[in-house]
C-alpha cells in the first residue's frame, strides 16, 4: 500500500488514509469530521460541497484528494482564522471574531434551511477576494455563471445572499 | 394539591398543579399533559403507553432558564424562533431565555406535522398561558398578595412592593402542572385517506386567559433565528452528519424503471471493494461498507451488471394531459355548489368564458438528497435519525414496516435541506431503507441517496388539468363559475424501501380535495369539483409515479386556474384586473392588501393586454399581471412585471411585488425573508420546473434536466406586509410560491396578447404558443 497522503486543511496538516482518487468531500467529512461542506448533487451542479483550495472555489464532491495535495484547503470552519491571519488579530481577538462574510450571513439572516449556505459563503469569500466591491450584477453573475455550475438554493435565499455579500464587502474594506 | 385553577368551568379541561416533593438541586416546574374526561371526548381515548413516556412539555427551571419541547420541527422558515417568541410572550420573558427541543419522539410530546404552524402556535400559546397562570398562583402564595395585582417583566414577578423571579418560585421544588389535551397518536391506518391517521398531534384544550395581541412585546419583533450562527460556522449537526459505532454506509442500486423486478444482482468485485457487501431483499438492492466512498463506488459497479425486468406503464410526460383526459373519471372526490343552478346561470348568460389550464409534475427537489441513519437492535429497539417534517408519523410508518410495536421506535430529528412538504405524512425518504438494511445487517446503517435517485425515486407533486368557465353580465361582473380539477393523488407517502422490499406500507386512497378558500364573496353561484385518480402508471406490479403534496398543496394548482380565469374575464370585460377583483369582493382585509400592494408596485389602472402587446419580434416586450389568494387566515397579492422576447420565447420576470396580511406578524424580518424566497420558488415554477418521464422512469434526474431558478434569474422583489392585532395568527410563508404563477402568466398575456394556460413558460413552449 502506498504511503498515506497528507492534506493541509484549515491550516493543519492531516495524514489521510483514503485512496488518491477519493473525492475531497468524503475525506473532509468522514475522516476529518468537518460538517461544513455537504453532499448535494455529487456531480458539481449545485455548489453545496464547495471549499477553497489555495483561495479558489473547488467542488469537493468531484475533486480527488490527489488534486489538493500540497495546497491549502479551507472550509467554513477555517474561515475565521483566514481572516484573523489577514488582519493580524491577536489570539484572543481571533477566537471571538468570525470571517466578515460569516458575520454578514448572521447579520442579514441569510440561511433558511441552510443546507447550501456553506457553499454560498465559500463562493462569496472567493468573489470578495477578487472583487472587493462587487455590484449586484457582478454578484449575480458570480453565483450563476461561474463554472462549473450556478450555486443553487432551493429555499430561494438569493436576495438575502446579495445583501450579505454587500454588507461583507463594506466590513472588509472598512 | 397545591393550587387549583379553573378557567372554563368545565372539569374536563382543568389544569392541575401538584408538588411532587422538594429537591435540594435543580428545582423546576414541569408542564406536561393529561387527557381529561376521556369518556367525554368520543373517539379520542388514549392508550397510556403512547404518550406517558414524556417528562414535560415545558420546564421552568430554578436558574431562570426555560426549556420548551415541541414535536414540531424547523423546516427552514423560522419555526424555531416563532415558537420561542409565542411562548415567551405569554410567559413575559425574553425569547433568549428559552431553549427549544424539537422533533425527537422520546423527548417531545407529539406535535403533529410541521407544516401546521398555526395549530402548533395555538398550542404553545395556550401552554404558555396555563403556565403563566400557575406561576402567578405560586407568586401570589409566596409574596402573599392577590394574583390579580401581580405584574411580570422578563420573568420577574412584582406586586405589593415585592418581587420574585420565576426561578425562585420553583427553587428546590419539583412541581407538576398538568394541562388538558386531546388527540390521537399517529398510526398506520388503512381507512385513512393517506394511509396514516393522527397527524395533527396533541391539541391543548380549554381557554386559558391569553395576552391580547395589542399588548404584545416579543411577538412582532424581529428576533434572530436561533440556528443561524451554527449554520454559518459549521457547528450545526445535520442529519447527514450522524455517525454510530460500527455503522455501515449504504448506497442503493435502484431498479431500471419504476416497475422493474430484479432478475440478477451484479457482481461485487471483492478485490476492488474488499469491505463492501451486497444486501438484497426482493427488489431492494443495497451495497454497504464501513467506508462511504467504497459503498458509493461499489454500488455503481454492482449497478452496471445488475439485471432488471423492463416495465413501461407510464404515458410519457409529453402525453400527460392526454393520459388525464383518457382516465375514466366517475365521481369527484369533492364537490361544492349546486350543479343545476350553475348550469342554468351559464346557459342564460350573454357572455361566457371557458379555458383549460395545466401544469406538469414538479418536484420538491431539496439541495440535499434524502439521508437517514437507523439502528435496529436484536431486542427490537429501533432508533432512526431523520429530517422528516413529521417525526411521530415517521415513527408509525417505520413501526408498521418493521412490524415492531411503536413503543420500541424512537425517531431523532436533525436539521437538513428544506423539503417543502414531501415528508409531511412521515413517509418517503431514506429512513425506510436505513431501518430495513439495519434490521437485515444487524448493524447501524446510514443511507445516503444520490441526487439522481432522489429526483427519480422520491414522490412528486402531480401534474394536473383544470377546466374552468364563467359567465359575465353586461357590467362585466362574473355571475357564475364552474371548475373541474383532474389530477393523480398527492398523498402517497409510502416508504420506498418497504415498497421495493415487499414489506408492509401505509395504504393511501386515491382522491383530491378542494383546496381553494373562496376569495370572492360576490361570486356566489359556483360549482367546484375535484377528481383524483391513483398514481400515474400504478398497476399490480408498480406503485407508479408516487404523488405527494408540495408547498401550498392543491390551492397552488387550483388558484392558478381560478386567478387565470379571473384575469381572462377582466380582459374580456375590458376592466383593469385589480379593479375587476375589487368588483367581486367586500372583504376589507382583501381590499386593503390589494390597495397596499398595488400602491407599492405603482400600479396604473388599465385593462390587459398592453396597447403595445405583440407576439413577434426580437426586441423584448413588457407586461404586468396580478393575482390574489386567501389561505389560512392570510390574504396574499402578487404583481409580476415581465419581459418577453417573442422570437426566442425567453420570459424574464423583472420585478415581483408581494403583499401579505397574515394577521399578527410574529417576526417581520424573517417573514420578509420567507416571502422573498417564496417568490424565487414561485417564479421557478412559473418559468422552469417540469418533471420529464418516458414510458418507464423519470428522466429529469439532474439539475441540468430539472431546472430551478438561479440567482441571476431572480426578479427584483418588493414586499408589503400588513399586521393586525385583532385577527389572530395566519399562515405567513407557505403560499409565497403559489402567489407567483398566475401573476406571471397574466403578465405574459399583457405583454403578448396571448393567454398562457400552461406552466412552465419555457422558451420551447412560449415560441410554440406565440406562433399560434
Amino acid at each position: 500500500m502506498a504511503d498515506p497522503l497528507s492534506l493541509s486543511v484549515n491550516g493543519v496538516q492531516h495524514p489521510v488514509s483514503a485512496s488518491p482518487d477519493t473525492p475531497l468531500l468524503y475525506v473532509l467529512r468522514n475522516e476529518l469530521r468537518l460538517s461544513g461542506p455537504r453532499l448535494g448533487c455529487g456531480i458539481a451542479q449545485c455548489g453545496a460541497c464547495a471549499v477553497l483550495v489555495d483561495g479558489a472555489e473547488v467542488r469537493s464532491c468531484i475533486a480527488p484528494i490527489s488534486s489538493a495535495v500540497g495546497k491549502q484547503v479551507t472550509t467554513i470552519e477555517g474561515l475565521p482564522q483566514v481572516w484573523a491571519k489577514k488582519k493580524g488579530l491577536t489570539e484572543s481577538d481571533a477566537a471571538r471574531t468570525l470571517h466578515p462574510v460569516q458575520q454578514a450571513w448572521i447579520d442579514e439572516q441569510v440561511p433558511q434551511c441552510g443546507y447550501c449556505q456553506s457553499g454560498m459563503i465559500i463562493a462569496a469569500v472567493e468573489l470578495l477576494d477578487k472583487n472587493p466591491n462587487p455590484t449586484v450584477v457582478q454578484i449575480k453573475d458570480a453565483f450563476t455563471n461561474k463554472p462549473p455550475s450556478p450555486h443553487l438554493c432551493r429555499c430561494g435565499t438569493y436576495a438575502a445572499i446579495i445583501e450579505a455579500v454587500q454588507l461583507a464587502a463594506k466590513t472588509m474594506s472598512a | 394539591m397545591l393550587t387549583k385553577t379553573d378557567h372554563s368551568g368545565d372539569c374536563s379541561v382543568t389544569p392541575t398543579l401538584t408538588r411532587r416533593g422538594f429537591f435540594k438541586m435543580g428545582g423546576a416546574l414541569m408542564v406536561s399533559f393529561t387527557f381529561p374526561g376521556l369518556s367525554a371526548i368520543a373517539g379520542e381515548v388514549q392508550p397510556a403507553s403512547a404518550t406517558s413516556q414524556l417528562a414535560s412539555w415545558l420546564e421552568i427551571r430554578q436558574d431562570n432558564t426555560i426549556l420548551v419541547r415541541t414535536g414540531r420541527t424547523e423546516i427552514g422558515t423560522g419555526m424555531s424562533a416563532y415558537y420561542a417568541q409565542v411562548i415567551a410572550e405569554e410567559l413575559n420573558v425574553q425569547p433568549e431565555a428559552i431553549t427549544l427541543i424539537m422533533g425527537d419522539t422520546d423527548k417531545t410530546p407529539d406535535g403533529g406535522y410541521s407544516a401546521g404552524f398555526l395549530v402548533g402556535a395555538a398550542n404553545l400559546r395556550k401552554v404558555g398561558a396555563y403556565t403563566y397562570q400557575a406561576l402567578l398562583g405560586l407568586a401570589a402564595e409566596k409574596l402573599r398578595v392577590p394574583a390579580a395585582t401581580l405584574t411580570v417583566t422578563d420573568g420577574m414577578v412584582s406586586g405589593g412592593g415585592k418581587s420574585i423571579r420565576y426561578g425562585e418560585l420553583v427553587q428546590d421544588q419539583q412541581l407538576d402542572l398538568k394541562i388538558p389535551v386531546s388527540g390521537a397518536p399517529p398510526k398506520v391506518d388503512p381507512t385513512s385517506w393517506n394511509g396514516i391517521a393522527g397527524l395533527d398531534g396533541l391539541t391543548v384544550l380549554g381557554d386559558p386567559p391569553t395576552k391580547p395581541m395589542s399588548q404584545y412585546k416579543v411577538v412582532g419583533k424581529s428576533h434572530p433565528m436561533p440556528g443561524t450562527p451554527g449554520k454559518v460556522t459549521g457547528k450545526t449537526q445535520w442529519s447527514c452528519d450522524v455517525t454510530l459505532p460500527g455503522m455501515l454506509h449504504a448506497r442503493l442500486v435502484r431498479p431500471a424503471t419504476l416497475g422493474s423486478t430484479l432478475i440478477s444482482v451484479g457482481t461485487l468485485d471483492k478485490t476492488r471493494f474488499p469491505n463492501a457487501q451486497v444486501i438484497t431483499k426482493q427488489n431492494l438492492v443495497a451495497v454497504l461498507s464501513p467506508n462511504e466512498w467504497e459503498a458509493a463506488s461499489a454500488a455503481r459497479a454492482v449497478a452496471s451488471s445488475t439485471k432488471w425486468s423492463e416495465w413501461s406503464g407510464l404515458p410519457g410526460s409529453e402525453n400527460l394531459t392526454q393520459a388525464l383526459r383518457d382516465y375514466k373519471w366517475v365521481t369527484p372526490s369533492e364537490s361544492k355548489g349546486n350543479a343545476a343552478d350553475v348550469a342554468a346561470a351559464l346557459g342564460r348568460a350573454s357572455k361566457t368564458l371557458s379555458a383549460t389550464y395545466e401544469q406538469p409534475y414538479i418536484k420538491h427537489a431539496p439541495i440535499g438528497p434524502f439521508v437517514a441513519a437507523a439502528d435496529v437492535r436484536s431486542d427490537g429497539a429501533v432508533t432512526v435519525w431523520t429530517h422528516s417534517a413529521n417525526s411521530q408519523g415517521l415513527r408509525a410508518q417505520i413501526a408498521n414496516t418493521l412490524s415492531t410495536p411503536i413503543e420500541k421506535v424512537v425517531v431523532r430529528w436533525l436539521d437538513h435541506a428544506g423539503q417543502f412538504g414531501r415528508t409531511t405524512f412521515g413517509g418517503d425518504g431514506a429512513e425506510g431503507d436505513a431501518a430495513i438494511l439495519s434490521q437485515l445487517s444487524g448493524k447501524p446503517v446510514r443511507v445516503q441517496w444520490t441526487l439522481q435517485e432522489d429526483l427519480a425515486w422520491s414522490a412528486s407533486s402531480p401534474g394536473w388539468v383544470e377546466d374552468i368557465s364563467c359567465s359575465l353580465d353586461d357590467h362585466g361582473c362574473v355571475t357564475a363559475l364552474r371548475s373541474a380539477f383532474y389530477s393523480a393523488q398527492s398523498n402517497d407517502a409510502r416508504i420506498v424501501g418497504a415498497l421495493l422490499a415487499g414489506m408492509p406500507c401505509s395504504q393511501p386512497k386515491p382522491g383530491n380535495w378542494i383546496a381553494t378558500e373562496w376569495p370572492y364573496d360576490k361570486i356566489q353561484c359556483r360549482l367546484e369539483q375535484v377528481y383524483g385518480m391513483p398514481n400515474l402508471g400504478a398497476d399490480s406490479q408498480a406503485p407508479g409515479l408516487r404523488g405527494l403534496i408540495m408547498r401550498t398543496p392543491g390551492q397552488r394548482q387550483q388558484n392558478f386556474a381560478l386567478e387565470s380565469l379571473i384575469n381572462e374575464a377582466a380582459a374580456c370585460a375590458g376592466i383593469d384586473p385589480i379593479q375587476f377583483r375589487l368588483l367581486h369582493t367586500t372583504d376589507q382585509r382583501l381590499i386593503d392588501i390589494i390597495h397596499a400592494t398595488a400602491k407599492a408596485a405603482a400600479w396604473e389602472p388599465r385593462p390587459s393586454p398592453h396597447p403595445g402587446a405583440r407576439r413577434t419580434g426580437t426586441e423584448p416586450v413588457t407586461g404586468r399581471g396580478v393575482d390574489i389568494m386567501v389561505r389560512q387566515n392570510s390574504y396574499w397579492m402578487g404583481i409580476a412585471e415581465v419581459a418577453v422576447t417573442p422570437d426566442t420565447g425567453l420570459v424574464q420576470v423583472a420585478k415581483f411585488t408581494i403583499g401579505l396580511d397574515c394577521g399578527k406578524i410574529i417576526n417581520p424580518r424573517q417573514l420578509e425573508r420567507c416571502m422573498k424566497s417564496g417568490v424565487v420558488m414561485g417564479v421557478s415554477e412559473a418559468l422552469k420546473e417540469e418533471v420529464t418521464f418516458d414510458k418507464g422512469k423519470i428522466t429529469s434526474t439532474s439539475w441540468s434536466r430539472y431546472k430551478i431558478l438561479t440567482m441571476a434569474e431572480m426578479p427584483e422583489i418588493k414586499v408589503v406586509q400588513i399586521s393586525r392585532d385583532d385577527k389572530g395568527f395566519g399562515g405567513g410563508s407557505e403560499a409565497a410560491n403559489a402567489i407567483c404563477t398566475p401573476a406571471v402568466a397574466a403578465a405574459f398575456f399583457d405583454a403578448t396578447g396571448v393567454h398562457a394556460r400552461r406552466i412552465p413558460l419555457t422558451p420551447a413552449y412560449v415560441t410554440t404558443l406565440l406562433k399560434g
